[in-house]
């Protein structure tokens, strides 16, 4: 028989922070309001993709592309709602709009999905989140994570690794035996995908997925890298949610990006809430978890603040 | 030699949460019985993958999910429908007679 873990959702239920049919009904999920909310989100992809075509001959072609990597980069946010199965009601419809991302950023969807139960699991402990991002000790840590170079590096050797046929120790740790053949065939595809895709802009001597594609996700990382740092970073490495997250209020555009997922401790707390009702679940907890009201700024200063303190701790000031 | 399941009351029927899932604590057992369009079923109500309560889970139709992970399991007959659930969960043989749930235990 398993044994019953206490969750926080467990704990917020027990407490009366929330009750039962106030869960019920956070948790409905819609194809329609996805569905609504995925083709406007195919509109802003759009318009984004035009602008870096009307820039193409000149120098705007950089910021254009910036802009349009800060939406492209954003796929992870739609992803990592797909990887709960709260964008859609329709499970396959998560499992397929989930991989298509995926492809977009270079991540597996079915290998983000293990490693995301492990995160959800152990949030903010060392050692067991495998997402678990360190908060840095120095300015140069800091700009370097920021740079998304560590990022990127590590996403390469992972993937290759898995096409390899291999996994690491950590790895090995949250997917299940019967699972590893997949994990390397999601890499192989991919890889072969990516592959395909330059034989045929050599064949065709069109390169516009270097500056369409490739070009603005490189540039529009470190603004992702920006943003996840703001989830944990900088908060206690402990497993109280109320502690180890940090809830951004940030406006409306941002929101629209990141699927509402600046409602980070709110998520925590109960995953299987979808992103639309999360705004509703923040008016229910905001008392009881970390809101930084100042946003990703906010949060940034705060990071700062710690990594100074860290340096003056350190030089025995 | 085995001993030879008998049907046990485990709550009144008007009890049970329409179109939900509702827990029951059944003795030393803690249950999740779950009012479908085909029927009801009964489950262990804890995961098999994460030991959470899925009596907190998302439930649509027939596929219960952990409200942890979102793993999903067919309540009909236990088996695993999405990751990172792989084990089939236990699940009862479940009626209704005389206003009372009852399961084969």
């Amino acid at each position: 028989m398993s044994q019953q873990i206490v969750t926080p959702l467990t704990q917020a239920l027990a407490e009366g922070k929330l009750s039962r049919e106030e869960l019920k009904e956070l948790m409905q999920r819609s194809d329609a309001i996805s569905l609504r909310r995925l083709g406007v989100w195919v509109l802003v992809l759009i318009a984004t993709t035009t602008i870096v075509v009307l820039a193409w001959n000149s120098w705007l072609i950089w910021p254009a592309m910036f802009i349009h990597g800060i939406v492209l980069v954003h796929h992870f946010s739609l992803q990592h709602e797909c990887v709960h199965y709260t964008v859609f009601r329709t499970r396959w419809l998560n499992d397929l709009v989930g991989q298509i991302c995926g492809y977009i950023i270079m991540l597996p969807h079915r290998f983000f999905r293990y490693e995301h139960c492990d995160h959800h699991t152990y949030t903010q402990i060392h050692g067991d989140d495998p997402e678990l991002i360190p908060a840095p000790k120095t300015y140069g840590e800091y700009l370097l994570y920021l740079s998304a170079i560590p990022y990127w590096r590590n996403k390469f050797v992972e993937i290759f690794r898995h096409a390899r046929g291999q996994l690491n120790d950590v790895e090995r740790k949250f997917i299940p035996k019967e699972e590893y053949a997949s994990v390397y065939r999601d890499a192989r595809l991919m890889l072969s995908v990516y592959a395909l895709l330059f034989v045929g802009m050599a064949v065709t001597g069109w390169w516009g997925l270097i500056w369409l594609w490739i070009i603005p996700v490189i540039m529009g990382e470190p603004v992702m890298r920006f943003i996840r740092m703001t989830e944990h970073v900088g908060r206690p490495t402990v497993a109280q949610m109320h502690e180890n997250t940090r809830t951004n209020i940030v406006s409306m555009p941002w929101r629209f990006l990141c699927w509402n997922m600046n409602y980070h401790a709110e998520h925590h707390y109960v995953a299987s809430v979808p992103y639309h009702t999360l705004p509703k679940l923040h008016e229910k907890l905001k008392d009881h978890i970390h809101v930084e009201k100042y946003g990703y700024v906010g949060a940034h200063v705060d990071i700062i603040r710690h990594i100074r303190s860290q340096k003056t701790a350190a030089e025995g000031v | 030699m085995a001993r030879e399941k008998i049907w046990k009351d485990i709550l009144p029927v008007e009890k049970l949460e329409e179109k939900w899932v509702t827990r029951v604590d059944f003795g030393a057992r803690k249950l999740a019985v779950y009012d479908t369009p085909s029927g009801i079923y009964t489950s262990m109500a804890l995961c098999n993958h994460g030991g959470v309560d899925l009596c907190d889970g998302y439930f649509d139709g027939h596929v219960i999910e952990c409200p942890l992970h979102q793993g999903a399991f067919d309540v009909r007959d236990g088996r695993p429908v999405g990751a990172p659930a792989t084990r089939p969960m236990m699940t009862f043989q479940t009626r209704v007679h005389e206003g009372m749930v009852q399961i084969k235990a």
